[in-house]
């Protein structure tokens, strides 16, 4: 405010004018919630290393979880990719019911896609191909280019827990 | 049956002492049974469970250990990782870690770790595996053609220089439109022109051609396929250049005011230099005309503009030509 008041008196004074009469009375709508997790008062919420990192730590602490190159600066399919990627992940937990610990990693290279995740060791070896080799087939029937399921198991649920707010 | 001992007992009056005590045990054993008895039955329609049954334990299979655990020191790393996979713990025998945490503590190890999945590995491009695969495609390799080492070399040979994109992009169609693009560029100094034919090829490419660098570049987008494109970028180079060497009838009326350029040839300066340098001469003797140099400083002059290098070479000239030292 000080160079104003120097160069022009009167914009001086229409500032101070301003700055008594600006009073916000609307909700702040600055809030930023959405992948950020609050405590609990026993301190027994469990979470992953993705969901312990804020999403404005995408690129520093953690990294994507769709790799593709629509969202390259004029690339195509941008919208098409996106939604894809969401159904491969609704289809994916839905399939693997309550097995899945971690986010649903998607990898596009070419035509091929591929998918990683972590999944609980709840079910049989044998059930578990059978998912893979089912998951396979009507995904690659659906987005019309190979499927592959690059999956990582783990003993408990426990084991991906990475701290508890 | 303490009915029945009773009446045993009144029966039997002499021995109703030893028969009380007796009677005393008797009771004392066999009182619940009388309670039993006496007590109402209950209908119970449902089968109430007297016991919980315990729950079966899941019988697992046993996990496996890792198989790096496993792992010969000298093995064959391709063999393992013979193409681009996510990480995956149990296959790579790497102490990896990966992560961020807080001052002192470990980062989060290999094992049930998302982030080290999602990023792209390239532990199928280790040299041995490059090596190999160099290996295996040096049979569809050709040598490369003699007399053609240097770059100066082969600019002589192929003048043209043809730039095209290719797009590897992660969608189901290997198609991309910006693909279609073709540029072709080349030095003008690579054809041959002479002065009418250069000034209307470079009328005719306009602003495609930079005069800093002497490189002319077409670039062609208007067909659909890469192949047309090209096609139609050397139709244009053809056309443009054999256009160049027509003259047409109007051309032949361009003025002096059209010129873009001063040309002492053309001009008033010449016929009366010429005139100063035959003045008094007999007829039928030879035409004495101003030097090479002299039409140059004079084409300069006009051209540049007048700088101090200019006016003093022209003076210079001037002083030749008319023996004035």
């Amino acid at each position: 405010m000080n160079f104003l008041k120097k160069l022009v008196p009167q914009a001086a004074a229409e500032v101070q004018q301003l700055s008594r009469s600006s009073i916000h009375t609307s909700v702040v709508c600055c809030r930023v919630q959405s992948g950020r997790y609050r405590i609990t008062t026993k301190r027994n919420r469990a979470l992953t290393y993705e969901m312990a990192n804020p999403p404005h730590f995408i690129g520093h602490r953690k990294s994507w979880n769709s790799w593709n190159t629509s969202t390259l600066k004029d690339a195509l399919r941008p919208s098409q990719t996106a939604i894809e990627d969401v159904f491969i992940r609704k289809f994916v937990t839905g399939t693997w019911h309550a097995l899945v610990c971690s986010e649903i990693i998607i990898k596009r290279q070419h035509n091929t896609i591929r998918i990683a995740a972590l999944i609980r060791q709840a079910i049989t070896p044998r059930k578990m191909y059978f998912l893979i080799g089912y998951t396979e087939e009507l995904l690659s029937y659906w987005m019309q280019c190979p499927v592959t399921l690059e999956l990582q198991t783990v003993g408990d649920k426990k084991d991906v827990v990475f701290k508890y707010i | 049956m303490s009915a029945g001992l009773t009446r045993l007992w009144e029966r039997l009056p002499l021995k109703k002492h030893a028969a009380q005590s007796r009677i005393r045990v008797f009771s004392n054993q066999d009182q619940p049974e009388i309670e039993d008895d006496e007590e109402f039955r209950v209908l119970s329609l449902r089968t109430v469970k007297q016991q919980f049954q315990r729950r079966q334990q899941v019988r697992r299979d046993p996990i496996t250990p890792p198989r790096t655990t496993r792992m010969a020191v000298d093995q064959d790393w391709t063999a393992v990782w013979p193409g681009p996979r996510s990480f995956h713990p149990a296959s790579v025998p790497l102490p990896l870690r990966q992560g961020f945490t807080e001052r002192g503590a470990a980062a989060p190890s290999k094992f049930a770790n998302a982030e080290l999945m999602k990023i792209p590995n390239f532990l199928h491009l280790t040299p041995p595996a490059i090596r190999q695969q160099c290996e295996a495609i040096k049979r569809f390799c050709t040598p490369w053609p003699k007399g053609l080492e240097t770059e100066a070399k082969w600019q002589r040979h192929f003048p043209i220089e043809v730039t095209t994109t290719d797009y590897c992009q992660s969608l189901p169609t290997i198609r991309n439109p910006e693909a279609r693009k073709v540029t072709v560029s080349l030095k003008l100094s690579d054809l041959r022109f002479d002065s009418h034919s250069r000034d209307k090829f470079l009328r005719l490419v306009g602003d495609r051609y930079n005069k800093e660098t002497d490189i002319l570049t077409i670039v062609t987008d208007r067909c659909p396929q890469k192949k047309q494109n090209y096609d139609y970028a050397l139709y244009l180079l053809t056309a443009c250049y054999h256009e160049s060497f027509v003259t047409e009838p109007w051309e032949e009326t361009k003025s002096e005011a059209d010129m873009e350029e001063y040309l002492f040839e053309r001009n008033q300066s010449k016929i009366s230099a010429e005139g100063i340098l035959n003045w008094n001469a007999k007829e039928g003797a030879p035409k004495e005309s101003p030097s090479k140099s002299y039409a140059n400083s004079v084409e300069q002059l006009i051209n540049e503009g007048e700088n101090e290098y200019n006016l003093g070479k022209y003076k210079e000239e001037v002083k030749k030509m008319l023996n004035i030292v």
